[in-house]
């Protein structure tokens, strides 16, 4: 392999031309394919198509004929019963019912679903908001009507009368982002200054991310490529460094982007941060490469000569160093989770063809354009050799250090919360998460589970004691504080019977056989949509589906509520012949797809440190010298967990995702100093002469700078507006920058304390 | 002045006169499709059919009577679903206002007037409308002759409709027989021409001399949902009293009528 590399060194110094004409070449075909890409934007992709969670609720969703929901608040604090705001919504209901994309029949709103009514023995069956009432006493009445109706409070009209919810289903869930749009325009036109609108819903937050993320890539990725190359000049402080390392990684990014596209795969949230991941790790050997020649480079020197040598001492370790970084990366081919899959195995080949144009590319520039004058003075860092020193005198305390790091370390991660609420990826002050706090605190919950319950035969749920089991079940559920509001059929019977009896507080409650269940369903199927029954009870009423609105999206809430669903049925079996209920919804999927990630980040994570450990042992053929430089980065990666874990944040998908990568990239500030660090020994054969060699001089400033440029590289995915970029810009910055120091500071201290194992001194 | 007035009228009249004769046409597919005869009798089977091919039935009978100025008498009696055995049905139709009904609910025994605003609303869970089954004021939209094609062998007026007033469909095309003035078909769109409903008269035949829909399907074309109605035992002109079409026979089935 070694031998392979070196001859494609030598042909790109003997015909750099052609070697930039080809990579160049290359690159740009796979680019051509870009304009190609397809975004998908959804979560729910997370989890595989026939993952069975996913086959339960698809097949929920056909058979209670359930549609995604957006979720518009008209909110107005001296209250929404004035004249002039119910004329609003029913305006606004009406143009948006016949917005395109928009199920204009099912929209439901006070001006458009039905509310049946008894007044002096008469059944009135109509919307509340037929006309805006003009007197007090109308505005009372209407107000008194729907504040009264459990199928409207808190659904329909907030409980003190401050909001009023337009729930709009769509066609397909990738239109939410514009349809709300529309009907964000159509509220500014409609709406006075009273008035303020919301607009909320699952299928919102996941499009619009989507829609966001397209602007993200467009914006940040060139702004981490313009920042990258600011950070290159500023170590460098001259041209070619930076033009050299950013052609590898540009050309790198363009080819994997393109290879991806080509191959016809989506671009997901995680694969669209592939740019952004690439750039600084692709410059990493350019950055060795380039700290060591400018000292080889001298009057009267061959360039090609010195390039030659240089590579031969330095190939070895790249070759390494990407193979461990790819192999991290190529470990989340493990996770359950296609979008994770992709990303991985494609910052994988982004890494490898990096590697490629470092032997390629890269010599065939510099053996064109080299000189010492556009080169940086090389000097080794004093600072750099003074902690060599220290870690020479100290390495005992220092070795003692690094093993209490990991034991508080192991300590704070068991303090990790997982936790996800796609809502939260956006910043506080997006309009998608205001309105959701907004309604959320005004109304019955805008996040929308459902809980299917089956019966053996048809017309299962039409027996009484089933619907009694029923509603103690949803008595119990809305014990729950976060469960907003429960609705079933149980509802709509409870209601029928109250109203047929002229709305006697005393027949607001279930009827007592299925004769008479039958007839009010029948009633109810007579006086409402088609399909409004249909929500809630299937075709041969066999299953019932009861809609349970959380008031947070957050993964651990819901995963709450279903242990609080779990407690009941454990004291309350489903009556002979039912089966017990089963989850579905939005808000379900996501805590399935989280465990999924949580698990198989692990897994991934594991396997390829195992990975890892087993390419270094046969790397550095020592057991010893390959767990050594395993050591500092899995402290600096645990550190990293573990302060989440005591700051309380949440350990979410792009958190769970940094781990994998955090130790393939890590690691190879371990690969490059024991790989120079023992080149040099077995020259010197001492260890205080290599050591601060390696400190003092190239190495060690070397693996500085790179841990400065993967460190840093990341800050400006900070600037998104969507928090899973700026938590990995954070995070993963934060991990290779602590990565590179651990390394830089406890490495040598365990060489020096592990001298006797490791080394095989010659006393002088 | 009467030049131009004559100029005026000139220039209007070919556009009223077609106007007119879709109107017509409309007017005379009302009165064929919900009028015909004095009085009518027929067992009707409904089949709700779900996209997955699910299927839910109801059967009733269903008596009419015509009065003058286009109200009519409706009762209707339903066997099927078995739940909802002897629930039956009372509504008298007057052309410009909302409809009165009364509900017969027999868990109850318990009649129950009913005011409704709901034209619109599904007729006992199928794809049908209150105002399918007992028919639109053709005043209400404005009808204009787009062409006369042939369908299915029969020539046919093929007219788009426009409702005046806000209504679940932007519009509507109806093919209607040239000789029957029965509809054989209706497209109702929505915003954006996107098409939400289909009617289809699927078997049309002479009782009594009277050309008579005896098969028809609704389809939803948005949810895949579709409903097949079969009428049988069709008898015209039977002399139905009007007795026949009051509270007392909702208590009390009239089961000469229903057999």
């Amino acid at each position: 392999m070694h031998q392979v590399v070196l001859k494609l060194v030598e042909l790109s110094l003997r015909r750099p031309r052609l070697v930039i004409a080809l990579s160049l070449g290359i690159s740009l075909a796979l680019a051509s394919q870009l304009p190609r890409m397809r975004i998908d934007t959804d979560p729910e992709n997370m989890l595989r198509q026939e993952e069975p969670v996913r086959v339960f609720h698809r097949q929920v969703k056909e058979t209670f004929g359930i549609k995604e929901l957006l979720v518009l608040g008209i909110v107005r604090q001296d209250g929404i019963f004035k004249p002039d705001t119910l004329e609003r919504i029913t305006r606004i209901t009406a143009e948006v019912k016949r917005l395109p994309g928009v199920v204009g029949r099912d929209v439901e709103s006070l001006s458009s679903t039905n509310n049946v009514v008894a007044r002096e023995g008469v059944l009135h069956v109509r919307p509340p908001l037929l006309q805006a009432p003009q007197g007090q006493e109308g505005l009372q009445r209407l107000r008194a009507e729907v504040l009264e109706n459990p199928l409207f409070r808190d659904r329909l009209v907030s409980s003190h009368g401050q909001a009023a919810a337009i729930y709009i289903p769509i066609l397909q869930k990738d239109m939410a982002h514009e349809v709300a749009q529309q009907v964000a325009q159509i509220c500014r036109r409609i709406l006075g200054p009273e008035e303020e609108f919301y607009l909320a819903g699952l299928p919102l937050a996941e499009d619009t991310f989507g829609s966001e993320m397209f602007k993200q890539m467009a914006v940040v990725a060139p702004l981490a490529g313009a920042f990258l190359m600011a950070l290159m000049y500023l170590i460098f402080r001259s041209l070619l460094p930076v033009v050299a390392s950013m052609a590898v990684a540009m050309l790198a990014v363009l080819c994997s982007m393109g290879a991806m596209v080509a191959l016809g795969f989506e671009v997901h949230i995680m694969s669209s941060m592939i740019p952004v991941f690439l750039m600084p790790i692709a410059v990493c050997d350019a950055v060795h490469v380039l700290s060591d020649l400018r000292q080889r480079l001298g009057p009267g020197r061959d360039r090609r000569e010195v390039l030659q040598k240089l590579y031969r001492a330095l190939a070895k370790p790249m070759l390494y160093t990407s193979l461990t970084t790819a192999v991290g990366f190529s470990m989340l081919a493990w996770a359950k989770i296609p979008p994770v899959r992709v990303f991985g195995l494609f910052v994988a080949l982004g890494v490898v063809v990096a590697w490629l144009l470092s032997m390629s590319l890269l010599p065939a520039m510099l053996s064109l354009w080299a000189r010492p004058a556009r080169l940086p003075q090389q000097e080794g860092s004093p600072l750099l050799g003074r902690l060599g020193r220290l870690c020479l005198r100290g390495a005992k305390p220092l070795v003692a250090l690094l093993a209490l790091g990991i034991l508080f370390s192991l300590w704070g991660i068991k303090a990790l919360r997982v936790n996800d609420n796609p809502v939260k990826w956006f910043k506080p002050h997006h309009p998608v998460r205001v309105a959701d706090g907004v309604l959320n605190r005004l109304m019955g919950g805008t996040y929308i589970s459902y809980l299917v319950i089956e019966g053996s035969e048809t017309g299962a749920m039409k027996e009484p004691q089933v619907l009694a089991y029923l509603q103690a079940l949803q008595e119990h559920l809305q014990l729950h504080p976060l469960v907003g509001k429960t609705t079933s059929v149980v509802d709509v019977l409870k209601r029928i019977n109250y109203v047929l009896h002229d709305q006697e507080e005393a027949f607001n409650r279930l009827p007592e056989d299925r004769r008479t269940v039958g007839q009010y369903l029948f009633l109810y199927l007579m006086s409402s949509a088609p399909d409004e029954l249909e929500e809630f009870l299937d075709y041969p009423q066999q299953r019932a589906n009861v809609w349970v609105q959380l008031r947070s999206g957050d993964n651990r809430d819901m995963q709450a509520v279903v242990s609080h669903l779990e407690a009941f049925l454990k004291d309350n079996p489903p009556p002979a012949g039912i089966k017990a209920p089963q989850w579905s919804g939005l808000p379900y999927l996501n805590i399935t797809w989280q465990a999924l990630m949580v698990k198989g980040m692990l897994q991934a994570t594991v396997g390829s440190w195992w990975a890892i450990l087993l390419l270094l042992i046969a790397q550095f053929r020592s057991f010893w010298w390959g767990l050594l430089s395993m050591l500092p980065l899995a402290l600096a990666v645990l550190f990293s967990y573990a302060m989440v874990g005591y700051a309380g944040k949440d350990y979410d998908m792009p958190i769970a995702v940094c781990s994998t990568l955090a130790l393939g990239l890590g690691v190879d500030f371990a690969i490059h100093f024991v790989h120079r660090f023992r080149d040099r020994f077995s020259r010197e054969r001492a260890l205080e002469p290599t050591l601060s060699w390696s400190m003092g001089g190239e190495p060690a400033l070397a693996i500085f700078r790179n841990a400065l440029v993967v460190g840093l590289g990341f800050l400006p995915l900070m600037l998104s507006t969507l928090t899973p970029y700026v938590t990995v810009g954070l995070f993963f910055g934060s991990i290779t920058f602590s990565a590179g120091l651990a390394t830089l500071l406890f490495l040598p201290a365990l060489v020096v304390a592990g001298r006797k194992v490791l080394l095989k001194e010659e006393p002088r | 002045m009467r030049k131009a007035l004559a100029l005026g009228v000139l220039l209007l009249l070919p556009a009223t006169a077609l106007a007119l004769s879709a109107q017509e046409v409309m007017e005379r597919a009302h009165r064929a499709f919900y009028y015909q005869g004095k009085d009518f009798k027929a067992r009707v089977l409904m089949r709700l059919i779900s996209k997955a091919g699910r299927e839910r039935l109801r059967e009733l009978v269903m008596l009419r009577k015509n009065y003058p100025q286009g109200r009519q008498k409706y009762y209707i009696y339903f066997f099927r679903p078995v739940d909802v055995r002897g629930m039956s049905l009372l509504i008298h139709k007057h052309p410009g206002r909302d409809d009165d009904r009364w509900l017969f609910i027999p868990a109850l025994g318990m009649v129950k007037r009913v005011a409704a605003r709901d034209k619109h609303s599904s007729f006992a869970g199928s794809d049908f409308t209150y105002e399918d089954v007992s028919g639109r004021d053709p005043g209400d939209d404005t009808h204009v002759l787009l062409r006369r094609e042939p369908l299915q062998g029969r020539p046919t007026y093929v007219i788009k409709s426009t409702p005046k007033e806000e209504a679940f469909y932007t519009y509507k095309i109806s093919w209607i027989d040239q000789e029957s003035f029965l509809p054989l078909k209706e497209e109702y769109y929505g915003p954006g021409d996107r098409l939400l409903k289909v009617f289809s008269a699927d078997k049309v035949e002479h009782i009594q001399g009277l050309p008579t829909v005896l098969q028809r399907t609704m389809r939803d074309a948005e949810t895949g949902h579709r409903t097949e109605v079969s009428f049988t035992q069709v008898r015209y002109n039977q002399g139905l009293k009007d007795a026949l079409f009051s509270e007392r026979y909702l208590r009390r089935p009239p089961m000469r009528w229903l057999r």
